[in-house]
């Protein structure tokens, strides 16, 4: 089963200890076979909308930047749980903030 | 503690098991040295997490609550066990630094990925049955119950539990090691761990039916296992090899079955339902095993094939005459009849369906090959590219009658029926041998035994091969195949029942190539009354000669197993003998078989006699004791004469000698000759 998981910003900035600690835990998880992907995004981006015929393209940034991604990993994992535990490690080297974990059909 | 909704604390503790159990394990075998014990003492913790959370709930770091309970598990064994090999004194001190010892070893976080390679090296080890390694390593390095294992592979719970503990118990019995190999045996010893990890990918890949997620859950468990050895072996290019492999392949799997559960070939898969995540991350392996070097493996070979394919945007863009180089290169390193198969497919492909033809001409007579449906149904393809429809339509429908896959036997039947009706050409094989099988005539004994030998030519050769094409290189063919190495007496039989097949169709020239086969070891035909007769009347019989024939007569008991009879096997009040295994070590004439054996008032009058108060040692005694230079067995002699137990040979010898004059051959009979056909008695 594949789960992404996905994070907002938070508010406090990277130090070098979560640097180390994240590369750590992205290494464990590739070499477990966990991890399949994983990256991070742009803050804002391009937004492109449809209404009818018509399409908008708007550039960032967006009033609601709090409730963007920041990140992503794509993982494969046994189970829901799994998937969660996975999750609460994360959370654990991150601090405080928000990580949403869905299950991936397909493709 | 973690609050809010959460799943059910059994998944939970069940999913951070699974996650850490190969770590812990790992590392309880280096602290205890025996895997068995470390998996015990590792499943102690996870059944204390099943009884605490609940109650005190999940903890903040679910692995790291375990891996430190399992390690304490394993400290206080170690405590326990040294304290009863030494003094309490001495034990303070060397606990103490025991204890500093195991400590710094656990701070040694390096080890850790080691003794998960070790660990894995130890599952897979050689001295393990390949499905003991399989189950042991699902086990220990996936953390997966015996429920799991067991769904995984079609087997029951009880079958994983003894495969598992019969593993253990032979690791230890055998003292295998908990070490990396070293380098003289690394290739060896690798070569067992891919083929574990391989052998479980296959088991879930092959696995067509949907209702059981377990099955297919093994594909995921082999590619976490191949990208976990790829980061602990990097230098390994097979490992890399084996990992590229799996992960293209399990790139197909959306795409390799149609709406209704049927195989659909490579050529014909929608290439927009690959998975291009795992074909880049298969590219990415292989570009990590040309970078390790050497000479490429069968993995690396096999991935290579499979990167040919996953690059062709369309079946029509596919690269054959690259493939067929890279399976003649396969077919050197692993010439099983399977890569051999691939390999004229692909030469079918890059250089025309003749050559791939001939090659698989080659193959008809490998008995590996002989049921196996993919040969059929790959010769339909070729002969069908050369328009020999009529040949195409009986390779399919023998490889529909060959498969066991019922999805896969309707393909085969459409790609027959879309050859159209077949040109009428007559009779063909298998209406024929119904027919011939249904004849009024034959008694059920002979319509068996023939039936077996049509049955076989059938599956062979296709039961709509016409009679008219049948030809003797054909049958010649099936009879080496299949009976190639059977006893005379069966070759001999299947013959017979060919020939009466090919009378019967007016085809007399089908088993023109069959030659008919010495039986070097008749039947004995028993010896009939008037001969036994004559036996029993025969002047001055010595008593010991009288008593081993009539109590062959009797007891039906073969020769061997009666002259390895004791005293003490006997029940003379019941007329019978019991012969246990024999207790005393290997030995000539005492067959590891249970003898019971019973006889009748012949032998019962003779008995006494013969063995004149003795109770114990062989029944049927030599003449002579042993010369010096001889030292039989203790179990061959008379602890009371000092004589040995009469041999087979001198036995018969002796049987030969008196029966001569009886004989018109004046050959003398043979022992066996006095056992009674059952029906007679």
């Amino acid at each position: 089963m594949r789960y992404l998981m996905t994070t907002k910003p938070s508010d406090t900035a990277p130090d070098e200890k979560l640097y180390a600690e994240m590369g750590r835990f992205i290494e464990e998880l590739t070499a477990a076979g966990v991890l399949l992907a994983t990256g991070g995004l742009e803050p804002g981006g391009v937004r492109v909308t449809s209404a009818g015929d018509e399409i908008t393209v708007t550039d960032g940034p967006f009033a609601e930047a709090k409730e963007a991604v920041a990140g992503f990993a794509l993982i494969e994992v046994r189970s829901q749980e799994e998937a969660i535990e996975l999750a609460r490690r994360f959370r654990r080297i991150v601090g405080d903030g928000e990580s949403v974990v869905q299950q991936v059909f397909g493709p | 503690m973690i609050v809010g909704v959460l799943p059910d604390v059994h998944r939970t503790v069940d999913a951070a098991w699974k996650l850490e159990s190969a770590k812990i394990v790992a590392s309880l075998t280096r602290m205890v040295r025996d895997v068995g014990l470390a998996e015990e003492l590792a499943q102690d913790a996870l059944v204390a997490a099943l009884e605490q959370w609940p109650v005190s709930g999940i903890p903040d770091n679910p692995g790291a609550w375990l891996t430190t309970t399992a390690k304490r598990r394993a400290l206080d064994h170690l405590r326990r066990a040294q304290r009863l090999e030494r003094k309490q004194e001495q034990l303070a001190h060397e606990l103490g630094q025991r204890q500093d010892r195991e400590r710094g070893a656990d701070a040694r976080a390096e080890d850790e990925p080691h003794d998960v390679l070790r660990l894995v090296f130890l599952s897979c080890h050689p001295v393990l049955p390949t499905e003991a390694r399989a189950a042991l390593t699902l086990r220990l390095l996936g953390g997966l119950t015996a429920e799991e294992i067991a769904r995984a592979f079609l087997v029951t719970v009880t079958v994983i539990t003894q495969r598992v503990a019969a593993a253990k118990r032979t690791l230890a019995e055998e003292g295998v090691p908990f070490e990396l190999p070293d380098g003289d045996h690394l290739a060896e010893r690798l070569s067992s761990v891919l083929e574990v990890v391989y052998l479980i990918f296959n088991e879930g890949y092959s696995a067509t039916s949907g209702d059981d997620l377990m099955r297919p859950g093994l594909c995921l468990e082999a590619l976490r296992l191949g990208r976990l050895l790829a980061e602990l072996a990097p230098g390994e290019p097979e490992v890399h090899g084996l990992v590229a492999l799996m992960e293209i392949q399990a790139s197909r799997a959306a795409a390799r079955t149609g709406p209704s559960g049927e195989p659909v070939p490579l050529h014909e898969q929608n290439r927009g339902r690959w998975d291009q995540l795992l074909i880049r991350r298969g590219f990415t392996a292989m570009l990590r095993a040309r970078e390790a070097g050497g000479a490429p493996g069968p993995y690396m070979l096999q991935a290579a094939i499979a990167v040919c394919h996953a690059q062709a945007r369309s079946a029509e863009d596919t690269d054959w005459s690259q493939i067929a180089a890279l399976y003649e290169a396969l077919a050197r390193v692993l010439p099983t009849p399977v890569v051999r198969l691939n390999r004229a497919v692909a030469v079918g492909k890059a250089h025309g369906p003749r050559a791939g033809l001939d090659l698989t001409d080659a193959l008809l007579a490998d008995p590996v090959l002989r049921d196996y449906h993919l040969l059929p149904s790959v010769r339909g393809d070729l002969l069908a590219a050369l328009d020999r429809f009529d040949e195409a339509r009986v390779e399919f429908r023998r490889a529909a009658s060959l498969t066991r896959n019922a999805a896969e036997r309707a393909f085969l039947e459409r790609r027959a029926d879309e050859l159209g009706a077949a040109a009428p050409a007559g009779p063909v094989l298998g209406e024929a041998a119904e027919e011939f099988l249904g004849r009024d005539d034959l008694d059920p004994a002979t319509r068996r035994s023939y039936g077996q030998t049509l049955r076989r030519l059938r599956r062979a050769l296709g039961d709509q091969q016409p009679l008219a094409s049948l030809t003797a290189d054909q049958v010649t063919r099936v009879f080496t195949t299949a009976w190639g190495e059977a006893a005379p007496a069966t070759w001999n039989r299947h013959r017979a029942a060919a020939r009466s097949f090919g009378a019967w169709a007016s085809l007399d020239d089908l088993t023109a190539g069959l030659d008919r086969r010495t039986e070097t070891r008749p039947r004995a035909r028993p010896l009939d009354p008037a001969q036994l007769d004559a036996l029993w009347s025969l002047p001055d019989l010595p008593l010991r000669e009288e008593t081993l024939w009539r109590l062959l007569y009797e007891s039906g008991a073969g020769v061997t197993a009666v002259l390895s009879l004791n005293v003490e096997d006997l029940d003379l009040e019941d007329r019978r003998a019991r012969a246990a295994t024999s207790t005393d070590g290997p030995s000539r004439a005492r067959p590891r078989t249970r003898l019971r054996a019973s006889w009748r008032s012949g032998t019962a009058r003779l008995l006494p006699a013969l063995l004149a108060g003795r109770t114990r040692g062989p029944v049927f005694l030599s003449d002579r004791r042993p010369g010096p230079a001889r030292t039989p067995e203790a179990a061959d002699l008379c602890p009371d004469t000092g004589r040995r137990r009469l041999s087979y040979e001198r036995a018969e010898y002796l049987f030969k000698q008196a029966t001569r004059p009886l004989d018109p051959a004046r050959a003398g009979y043979t022992l066996r000759r006095l056992k009674q056909d059952p029906r007679d008695c």
